[in-house]
């Protein structure tokens, strides 16, 4: 066990996570106690493993040595590392590097290394589930390291424990749950965002020269964080608890919509104790979810008028995209009965259809099952029959194909070589889009598809 | 197809050969070796060894063999000369065209702090278009701009031909990262790459964060030309792993996106969104880019050679339609000065006219002469003036070569001229326009064409409205539109300026006259017809009746004007919009040859093959397949080639064809058609089963070979059908 000072330091900096605190102090103690061989942290993104975990160890004095294992593409480059990582640290004279290409060849190396060493060393592993191809059996492997070296304690960082993870139950686990709706408050309200007074530079300068007293401004600190309270309750109620639970995501959700939300007070139109009518002023802000959806460029961007002039396919690939629509959400089988030219057949088979076995198995939309594949003799078949005028069957038809795989509004659905007659295409865009290109040639789709 | 060896410089017979002995011939070398199309390019560079490139002709005598070879080399020369001159400009223009997105993103490159992102990747998402032929151009630009103008750091292009998984791609990262900064030296590279024992990884990241440690300041911009075509499993990785080193190395992120944000936004996992944070930047779009090029190439004051009207509408419809790519336009604009100088022996008449022309006499010789008088336009010209009764030119022209050169050097400074007015007039029609907003816009080139071929005249439609909208305007919209067309020098000559710089006085003049201080608007009182469009009668009554009262004096003066300003523009168009085919010599100096172009840019490879295999009299033009007019449609024949006797029973088939009973067909109509020679010829062989059954193989798989069958695993003895003709 750490003394107590080292962990409500930490608690300070890493608010409610005190349990798991105490674990870690416990299982990471000091010299004289000897450290299990391995442990497990597990917790969902941003729940303060890492940082809570790297906090600890500093603050302890061990030796320890820290591996980002996403960082690493291969096992080999992940124990290459730890074996370079933990000779600089340790003995950063050393010029004579083995070759750890192997968990083996790590083991032997660190058992040199380590074994005389009277100090405890922590080897931890963030991420290790992050690990990009690796073998089933690294993650015991490097456990089994722990057992054969006394004084290394390995200390793997995942998001979900797998039962079978390291092909034995016995070792510790340190839980780091989310974060409850109070405790993500109270961690947010330790830092508030500030409300950005335009009055200061707006208004004449009279407000600040009738130099508020400490009193004053300590008051409005005070109820500027009492809004800010409110509001990330506010946010977590309407956004966050459905759709931005982790820490992260609940934060940028608030800050993203901070400064509009105070955007009154920060003018002069409203005191900083009308939170409730700052609400009813900004109920729509709740209802939208363009802050919580990700996009690369910010939301608040991305809301101005859509100006930008958008690039368009070309004309006949439009209506390739349509065909290829139409080829992968109609079966086959309705072809005849969508595309002839004469259009008697489909009436009465839907009569006949509509009367009988209606209700007997209920199905599912195509548009929802995904696209099927279709060969690409059906694509131009279903394409000269939608487009309203005869074209030459030139070169640039299959060309337009091209084009399209090449952007993956087309993809490929077999392995077969594409000029084989039976490799199989499907397409690869939503219904949405596909409605909009429709439109924008002023081609029916829906009429074409057979619900 | 039989006389290709005869028109082909470059065929050879060992083409066709599976194989055969490589013996090479030191002087049949330069005589086989197909023109160097990037010759043109690297003389572009420096004129001064323009010469020296194209020094050999490679165009061949025409006029069946008797074009002097003077003419042939001055063809060719003149082809360069005008080519060049004319690729230069086009360069220029496309390269001056992504001048604004190359700013934006270098000042975007330049402020990308992770600080400003709050952690997270800086990214340019790069909206370049669906035209996939110009993203590569595009991001070499980029490349140059960001690494050599502005230095931000070196510039790594993935592609996603070269990304086939993680670890290649990140060891191409390092090695263009790492070597494009110029030399290391060794001492450097053991801190890079690690020491003697130790040595790092080559797709381990961890050598550019060495790296990156020592040219600081530096950022490793990493463009990824086609986003979508990607494999998404390792962008992502490739986005989380920058995540991971963004404390250690400053990436910048540039993505090419071809199609729309959503469609990228869907094609990575939102965990990996949240890792970048960025900007986006548009690339002008196709059309912008013709319309400039166009206007240069096509309607531009320098050029000699220009689109014949049907070419036009093929070149500008097929980029609509088909490919949205300038270079391919470009491409067909080149196309169209090879064939022209290469297939039209008259094509020197070019090489007279502009700065520097030879005197037209010195270039045409005797057989050139014979030449022009068989020209179309030269007929045509002939019959006007004998229509017009001047008999004497007629007859000089036809019997004297000196008085015809004479005409001929008038008759194409009369092409160029209409050349130039034409894309004047146009201007003109566009300026007008624009002042007078109406709907709907007709793009220039569509334009141009219309006028060549005739269509559009001062008596059709188009024009007529707006000349009616220029007889309406009212004074103020007159000034402006009189304003922007003498700054534009698009009008016909200088009389034109004149006249129209003394309207535009005389309306100012009188609106200051009529509104004292204030300028008062004046109205046409044409414009009554506008007021038409009220929707209720009573006020459309109101209006009319306020209207005539409200004309004042001024008002009819200034109608007066506007009726002058009206007949100056009747008056340009009329001269300007004239069809090309009254004009003599047009066939040298606007080229309308459609078909060289659509063999060649859009051939149509499947028809030919089905009709090869379904007629292949047409192609063979022998006496066994030889159809008589009255049996033109899919007679089988016996002594037709085998395999297409298989297609055509093949195209008779269902989606499953019983092998056996395709044979059977095949069998009988080979054997049908014997038996009548039989009797004709008296005796011969039967074809016997052995013969027959060996046939067969041989064509399925011929058919099976071209992709027309296969064979299925629904039933064992039957083939697969996966062509359907007329596709």
């Amino acid at each position: 066990m750490l003394p107590q000072e080292f962990l409500s330091s930490i608690s300070l900096r890493y608010p409610c996570r005190t349990t798991q605190l105490q674990l870690l102090s416990a299982l990471i103690g000091s010299d004289s106690f000897p450290s299990p061989q391995a442990f497990i942290i597990h917790g969902l993104e941003s729940t303060g493993k890492t940082a809570v975990t790297h906090a600890l160890l500093e603050e302890s004095g061990h030796n320890f040595t820290w591996i980002s294992c996403n960082e690493c593409i291969t096992p080999r480059q992940l124990t290459e590392r730890i074996a370079a990582t933990i000779t600089t640290e340790l003995a950063p004279e050393e010029t004579n590097f083995p070759r750890c290409e192997t968990v083996n060849a790590l083991t032997v190396y660190l058992q040199q290394l380590l074994g005389d060493d009277g100090k405890k060393h922590f080897l931890v592993l963030d991420r290790i589930d992050q690990q990009r191809d690796a073998p089933p059996t690294l993650m015991a492997s490097l456990r089994r390291m722990g057992e054969m070296i006394p004084k290394l304690t390995v200390i793997f960082i995942v998001s979900v424990p797998h039962p079978r993870l390291l092909h034995s139950v016995e070792l510790p686990h340190v839980h780091f749950p989310p974060y409850t709706k109070e405790e993500s408050i109270e961690i947010l309200s330790l830092n508030p965002l500030p409300i950005d007074r335009i009055r200061n530079s707006d208004r004449d300068e009279e407000s600040d020269d009738e130099s508020e007293d400490e009193d004053d401004a300590e008051e409005t600190a005070k109820l500027e964080l009492a809004i800010w309270k409110k509001f990330c309750a506010t946010v977590w109620d309407s956004l966050g608890k459905g759709a931005a639970r982790s820490l992260t995501q609940f934060r940028d959700a608030v800050e993203k919509n901070w400064a509009p939300f105070v955007e009154p007070i920060a003018k002069g139109d409203y005191g900083l104790k009308q939170f409730s009518s700052l609400l009813v002023l900004n109920k729509d802000m709740f209802r939208r979810e363009n802050t919580i959806i990700d996009t690369v460029i910010p939301a608040s961007t991305t809301e101005r008028p859509f100006t930008v002039k958008s690039h368009d396919l070309p004309h006949y690939s439009k209506y390739l995209v349509c065909a290829a629509y139409l080829a992968s959400y109609n079966q086959s089988r309705h072809d005849a009965l969508v595309f002839a030219k004469g259009r008697e057949g489909k009436k009465k088979r839907r009569g006949g259809r509509a009367g009988g076995r209606v209700g007997k198995k209920r199905k599912i939309a195509r548009r929802l099952l995904g696209p099927t594949g279709f060969p690409i003799e059906r694509l131009l078949a279903i394409f000269y029959s939608i487009v309203p005028h005869d074209i030459p069957p030139a070169v640039d038809i299959l060309s337009q194909i091209a084009t399209l795989t090449s952007m993956r509004i087309l993809i490929k659905a077999s392995a077969l070589d594409p000029l084989d007659g039976s490799a199989k295409w499907k397409v690869n865009v939503a219904w949405e889009y596909a409605r909009g290109i429709a439109r924008s040639i002023k081609f029916d789709i829906e009429d074409y598809l057979i619900e | 197809m039989s006389h290709t060896s005869a028109k082909e410089p470059d065929y050879h017979h060992r083409e066709h050969q599976t194989c055969y002995l490589f013996n090479p011939e030191r002087n049949d070398t330069p005589s086989t070796r197909p023109t160097k199309k990037r010759r043109t390019g690297s003389t572009k560079a420096k004129p001064s060894t323009a010469p020296k490139s194209t020094e050999r002709c490679l165009f061949q005598p025409l006029l069946n063999g008797d074009e002097p070879e003077q003419a042939v080399r001055l063809r060719w020369m003149t082809y360069h000369r005008l080519w060049e001159a004319q690729e230069l400009r086009t360069t220029a223009i496309l390269e001056s065209f992504n001048e604004k997105t190359l700013d934006d993103i270098s000042t975007f490159v330049a402020a990308a702090e992770p600080a400003k992102y709050s952690g997270k990747l800086p990214t340019g998402l790069v909206l370049a278009g669906p035209n996939i032929a110009s993203h590569g151009p595009l991001f070499r630009q980029f490349q140059k701009r960001l690494n050599e103008v502005d230095g931000a750091g070196p510039v790594v292009i993935l592609t996603s031909k070269e990304a086939s998984n993680l670890k290649g791609t990140l060891k191409k990262l390092i090695r263009d990262a790492t070597e494009q900064s110029g030399d290391l030296d060794e001492d450097d590279e053991e801190v890079i790459v690690g020491r003697k024992g130790a040595k790092l990884l080559n797709y381990d990241l961890q050598i550019l964060a060495n790296w990156c440690a020592i040219h600081q300041g530096k950022k490793v911009i990493v463009a990824v030309q086609d986003t979508e075509a990607f494999d998404s499993g390792i962008l992502a990785d490739l986005v989380s792993l920058f995540g991971a080193y963004q404390d250690r190395i400053p990436f910048v992120l540039l993505l090419g996106i071809a199609t729309s944000l959503e469609i990228f936004h869907e094609k990575l996992p939102k965990a990996v969104i949240r890792l970048m944070e960025g900007e986006k930047f548009d690339v002008e779009r196709a059309e912008e880019y013709l319309a400039q090029v166009f206007n240069d190439a096509v309607l531009g004051k320098d050029c000699l050679l220009r689109l014949g009207p049907t070419l036009c509408n093929f070149l500008v419809d097929r980029q609509h339609d088909h490919t949205q790519s300038i270079q391919t336009f470009v491409a067909g604009l080149k196309y169209m000065y090879m064939t022209h100088f290469y297939a039209n022996p008259l094509s020197i008449v070019l090489a007279s006219v502009g700065e520097n022309g030879l005197p037209l006499r010195q270039v045409l010789s005797d057989i050139h002469y014979k030449a022009v008088r068989q020209l179309p336009s030269f007929k045509q010209t002939i019959e006007s003036c004998i229509a017009e009764e001047r008999t004497k030119i007629v007859r000089e022209m036809l019997n004297n070569d000196s008085a015809l050169a004479r005409e001929m050097e008038k008759a194409s400074q009369r092409c160029l001229l209409y050349g130039v007015e034409v894309s004047r007039a146009l201007g003109v029609f566009d300026i007008a326009r624009s002042c007078s907003s109406s709907g709907s816009r007709i793009t220039r080139s569509e334009l141009y064409s219309r006028v060549l071929a005739g269509e559009l005249t001062t008596q059709s439609p188009l024009v007529r409205e707006l000349l009616m909208l220029v007889k309406r305007s009212n004074s103020e919209s007159a000034t402006k539109l009189l304003k922007t067309l003498l700054q534009s020098n698009y009008l016909l000559d200088s009389t034109y300026e004149d006249v129209l710089e003394e309207l535009l006085d005389e309306i100012q003049d009188l609106s200051t006259e009529a509104g004292g201080k204030k300028k008062k608007n004046l109205t046409s009182e044409f414009d009554v017809v506008d007021n038409a469009l009220r929707t209720t009668a009573v006020s459309r009554r109101i209006q009319i009746s306020e209207h005539k009262s409200g004309l004042s004096t001024k008002d009819s003066e200034y109608s007066k004007i506007i009726q002058k300003v009206h007949d100056v523009f009747e008056q340009m168009f009329s001269r300007a919009f004239r069809p090309t085919k009254d004009l003599f010599l047009n066939e040298i100096f606007f080229y309308d040859y459609l078909s060289p172009h659509q063999e060649v840019f859009s051939p149509k490879q499947r028809s030919a093959v089905e009709d090869g295999l379904a007629r292949p009299s047409e192609y063979l033009n022998c006496e066994c397949c030889y159809l008589d007019d009255d049996e033109k449609e899919n007679v089988l024949k016996s002594t037709n080639p085998v395999t297409s006797i298989a297609y055509q029973l093949y195209l008779e088939s269902g989606v499953l064809i019983n092998a056996f009973d395709l044979y059977q067909a095949f069998h009988t109509i080979l054997e049908g058609g014997e038996e009548e020679s039989d009797e004709e010829e008296g005796g011969g062989g039967q074809i016997d089963e052995k013969t027959a059954q060996a046939l067969y193989y041989r064509t399925v798989a011929e058919l099976r070979y071209m992709g027309f069958v296969k064979p299925t695993r629904k039933r064992v003895d039957h083939l697969q059908k996966f062509a359907w003709k007329g596709l």
